[in-house]
């Protein structure tokens, strides 16, 4: 995490109330559209509203459109989402293809996402899928019939070879081999 | 000469030990005052303040409703709707204002509708759990569908199809039992408007899907798992044997047993613990899980049931072990 997102929100990669497991619910409640009637800084707004506006309201009824013409103010396009987020974004001096890219994001997306710092980019419900480890998790099977003490189970084969036994393996096999010679 | 030769390096080293570019860690020193300041000036003027959004000048309930509508994908009655968003409170403080004013409006709360609404539910959400898990017990049913119709998980549904700005509530922010309150209102103005199968449609899509992701057995609460579990399978004639599988670590802290349960031979379940009467337990559990289908591999719930199931007697579903 670096300094400039201090003030972020935090939160994992979920989906709001299940959402597309019973039916899919568009995320976006209302839209309003901020721009002024005269300014250039709104041409692009002015635009989108003139040409794709009705499209956009027929295509998505579950989305409410505001209107909202102020003189001589950047023009600006404020999203809320049933979560209860609230996305403001300038759209002064955009153009209007650049507009209808950033509403279908603002349609498509769930939240105020810009504004949340993933902590992961995974999430589950439950980490272990096994349930917890107990010694009896991973035992050998071959153990419930061996016949204790056993010297194959009871053997201490954990600890890697010592300096001492490299040393001992390593005469033996010298000794080995001047006999070999000698022959 | 050779004087400024034999200063020279003193000089180079003192103007090594002056700092040119001031190297520094980015530590934002003015992050905690900032935010202090701000709790500050919260504090001052009497906690966050929430504007109700109705207020706004950029707010028209009627196409508030209608996409409320479109949004679930539902047609509902228009007045219907608008009923359901009545709170009671709302009712009362108009009418005191008209008091006042002189002059009378009928206005109808949700009241009825709620208890319309809360009463489908509750048939639906037993019969659909007693389809979904055919082996689980009544009370087990009950006390998931107690989970799923309590006034958090009801509000928290409400709250997230946008129902929160449109309530014409007395108080806002509204409380979770207004949430509840007007989410049961909306099922009963649909059960009006749209019929039963819709009405179905829409508490299975909203409120069963809650159980997605969910472990059913921790709803219901077993106070004696042993001797329900024994119940049940003297039913069958069958006797119950536990025996201990494996022990660790005796007389330490970290003493781990586990107990298996047979029936005739054959292994039913198998539990650990630190004692062996909580490994016995344990084992209860997992066989009980077994018997009433909800281990933990169960397959996931169904939640597109088309129809409304019957009501089917529950007498095969006591026990379908063995």
């Amino acid at each position: 995490m670096s300094n400039s997102n201090l003030f972020m929100k935090t939160g994992f990669v979920r989906a709001p109330l299940q959402n597309g497991v019973g039916r899919y619910v568009c995320q976006l409640q209302r839209i309003v559209f901020k721009f002024c009637k005269s300014h250039g800084g709104s041409r692009g707004l002015r635009d989108f509203i003139e040409q794709d506006l009705v499209d956009f309201a027929k295509n998505n009824p579950s989305v409410v459109v505001y209107l909202k013409p102020r003189r001589h103010r950047s023009a600006v396009v404020v999203g809320e989402y049933l979560n209860g987020d609230r996305v403001w974004m300038s759209v002064n001096q955009k153009t209007h293809s650049e507009i209808t890219k950033w509403i279908e994001n603002l349609r498509t997306q769930q939240g105020n996402l810009s504004e949340i710092r993933l902590r992961k980019y995974q999430y589950t419900d439950h980490p272990s899928i096994q349930g917890p480890w107990t010694p009896f998790t991973f035992k050998n099977p071959e153990l419930n019939l061996a016949e204790l003490p056993n010297v194959k189970f009871g053997e201490n084969n954990r600890l890697p070879i010592s300096a001492t036994e490299q040393l001992r393996l390593m005469f033996e096999k010298q000794k080995l081999s001047d006999v070999k010679t000698a022959e | 000469m050779a004087f400024i030769r034999r200063c020279l390096p003193l000089l180079i080293k003192g103007v090594n030990r002056i700092p040119l570019a001031k190297q520094e860690k980015s530590i934002h020193r003015w992050v905690a005052p900032t935010l202090m300041e701000f709790k500050r000036r919260e504090k001052k003027q009497g906690g966050k303040i929430a504007n109700p959004r109705n207020t706004f000048l950029e707010w028209n309930l009627e196409a508030e409703l209608f996409a409320f509508g479109k949004r679930l994908g539902e047609d509902f009655d228009s007045s219907l709707l608008l009923q359901a968003f009545t709170d009671r409170s709302y009712v009362i403080k108009e009418e005191m204002k008209q008091k006042e004013m002189e002059f009378a409006v009928n206005m109808k709360d949700n009241r009825e509708l709620s208890d319309e609404g809360m009463k489908f539910m509750d048939e639906y959400v037993q019969l659909y759990l007693e389809a979904v898990l055919p082996k689980f017990p009544k009370e087990g049913i009950i006390s998931v569908k107690k989970h799923l119709l309590s006034e958090n998980v009801l509000a928290n549904i409400s709250l997230h199809l946008g129902t929160k700005d449109i309530i014409l509530a007395a108080e806002y922010p509204v409380d979770n039992y207004t949430l509840a309150n007007t989410f049961k209102a909306l099922v009963g103005a649909l059960y009006q408007s749209s019929g039963e199968d819709k009405t179905a449609n829409f508490v299975r899509d909203f409120v069963i899907t809650q159980l997605q992701g969910q472990d059913v057995n921790e709803f219901w609460q077993i106070e004696d798992p042993w001797t329900m579990l024994t119940d049940l399978i003297s039913k069958t004639g069958a006797s119950i044997e536990p025996r201990l599988i494996g022990e660790v670590g005796k007389g330490t802290l970290l003493a781990c047993y586990r107990v298996g349960l047979y029936i005739d031979k054959n292994m039913l379940s198998a539990g650990f613990g630190e004692s062996i009467s909580v490994a016995k337990d344990m084992a209860a559990r997992e066989a009980l899980k077994k018997l009433f289908g909800t281990e933990e591999n169960m397959h996931p719930i169904n939640f597109n049931l088309q129809i409304i199931p019957k009501d089917t007697s529950r007498s095969q579903h006591q026990i379908g072990s063995s």
